[in-house]
């Protein structure tokens, strides 16, 4: 298996995360995922982007967030995932030069 | 099997009405759902609370468990009830829950969340269901980035058996990891995750990479940075010197008056990109010597006392 190109298109999205195409399609309008392509027959995604749905279709369901508060949950998500590993590099850095 | 208070796990009283319920319940559940904790008991909570909340939003779960609960109150032996031991593990209900409402999963309710973790995903088809996603990190050396590599992981991957009931077992999988892997990028492989029922397809395995972090190097993006101990007279009067790579050791100039701080390119000696390899940056640190001797401290007052040097010059500005 080839796993430098593990794209996937609509269809096999749909399958791999169980959900219905129109959820997708929502997932998509509201920019919570932007795949490659310009419609669903040209559509890639990645890896990645089956990961971010599937959260998407959980948190949808699971706290009955709507759309728009799911692009925004998520984003926020990320950027502390992003700040938690930028301090825990900084942190190691840091070490090297102080003694605890 | 130990009997769960599901008024205590949404701290609600046992006399709270739905609406005080649902709160209590969404409260919580934006709390601890895996999605949104980092911390690590958050998606045994999760399940604890939603199974809860399952049972309490429900009126007639609710009388049933409440005629339970004050059955229980009076004597702790449950040796009354043959409650259905289930030795699955992959159940998002605990046994008790089993035991009084039935295995969802074997009551024909129609599949489980595909997530583990969820009880509200429940499907509409009723048998033919994708088998469980796998989703498990995958600890990678950063030497292993500069090309590709096999790796062996084994994970443990929820299996039916003949007579009913789910156990798990080890799975061992050779897998290829290609070269320029970066920290959080996930793998999936197709169909090596759980079993499918009705004949839907197993389901996938994710693999999450996890950077394991180096005892000399340090990664910023693309670039790798090594921290270089200098004695502070190899800063004044420059020195050359063997620096360690991910793939051997490289020559490296260090220059006269160099500075703790600086840093010194090794261009290429980075990780592997997709985009091209990044650098190696050589940040140099000047380290006092922790004692010195009688000779050594006559030639530092033979500077300190001829030096014109203020580093505290900033202060009086």
């Amino acid at each position: 298996m080839d796993l430098n190109a593990q794209y996937f298109s609509f269809e096999e999205l749909c399958n791999a995360t169980q959900t219905p195409s129109q959820t997708i399609i929502e997932i998509i309008n509201y920019g919570i995922v932007e795949p490659e392509g310009s419609g669903p027959e040209t559509w890639l995604f990645n890896t990645q982007m089956i990961s971010v749905t599937k959260k998407a279709c959980r948190l949808h369901r699971d706290l009955e967030i709507d759309w728009s508060g799911i692009a925004l949950a998520i984003s926020l998500l990320e950027e502390l995932d992003q700040l938690r590993d930028e301090n825990q590099r900084l942190r190691n850095r840091l070490k090297r030069f102080f003694d605890e | 099997m130990d009997f769960q208070d599901y008024y205590k796990i949404l701290s609600v009283a046992p006399d709270a009405d739905s609406k005080t319920i649902k709160t209590a319940y969404r409260k919580l559940a934006r709390k601890y759902h895996p999605d949104v904790s980092a911390q690590s008991e958050a998606e045994e909570k999760f399940k604890q609370i939603s199974e809860a909340y399952d049972v309490l939003k429900d009126p007639q779960k609710r009388a049933q468990y409440d005629e339970l609960r004050e059955y229980g109150a009076q004597s702790h032996d449950g040796s009354r009830r043959q409650y259905s031991q289930s030795s699955s593990k992959q159940n998002d209900f605990s046994d008790f829950f089993s035991s009084i409402f039935g295995d969802p999963r074997r009551a024909g309710h129609g599949g489980f969340s595909r997530e583990g973790f969820s009880h509200k995903g429940f499907s509409q088809d009723g048998f033919a269901n994708k088998g469980q996603d796998i989703e498990t990190d995958l600890p990678i050396f950063l030497e292993d980035t500069l090309t590709n590599t096999s790796k062996t992981i084994s994970y443990s991957l929820p299996q039916r058996h003949a007579r009913g009931g789910v156990r798990n077992i080890n799975k061992t999988l050779n897998v290829k990891i290609p070269a320029g892997v970066a920290d959080g990028e996930r793998i999936r492989l197709k169909g090596q995750g759980g079993q499918g029922t009705g004949g839907a397809p197993r389901g996938d395995l994710y693999l999450r990479i996890r950077m394991v972090p180096h005892p000399l190097f340090d990664v910023e993006a693309h670039n790798l940075i090594i921290t270089v101990p200098l004695a502070p007279w190899e800063a004044a009067l420059g020195t050359s010197l063997e620096v360690p790579t991910l793939s051997g050791k490289i020559k490296l100039t260090i220059p006269a008056n160099s500075q703790t701080g600086q840093r010194l390119r090794i261009k290429g000696k980075g990780l592997v990109r997709k985009d091209g390899r990044g650098d190696l940056y050589a940040l140099l640190k000047v380290v006092m010597p922790a004692s010195v001797s009688e000779e050594t401290k006559k030639h530092w007052q033979k500077l300190a006392a001829s030096a014109a040097f203020d580093p505290k010059m900033e202060w009086r500005k």
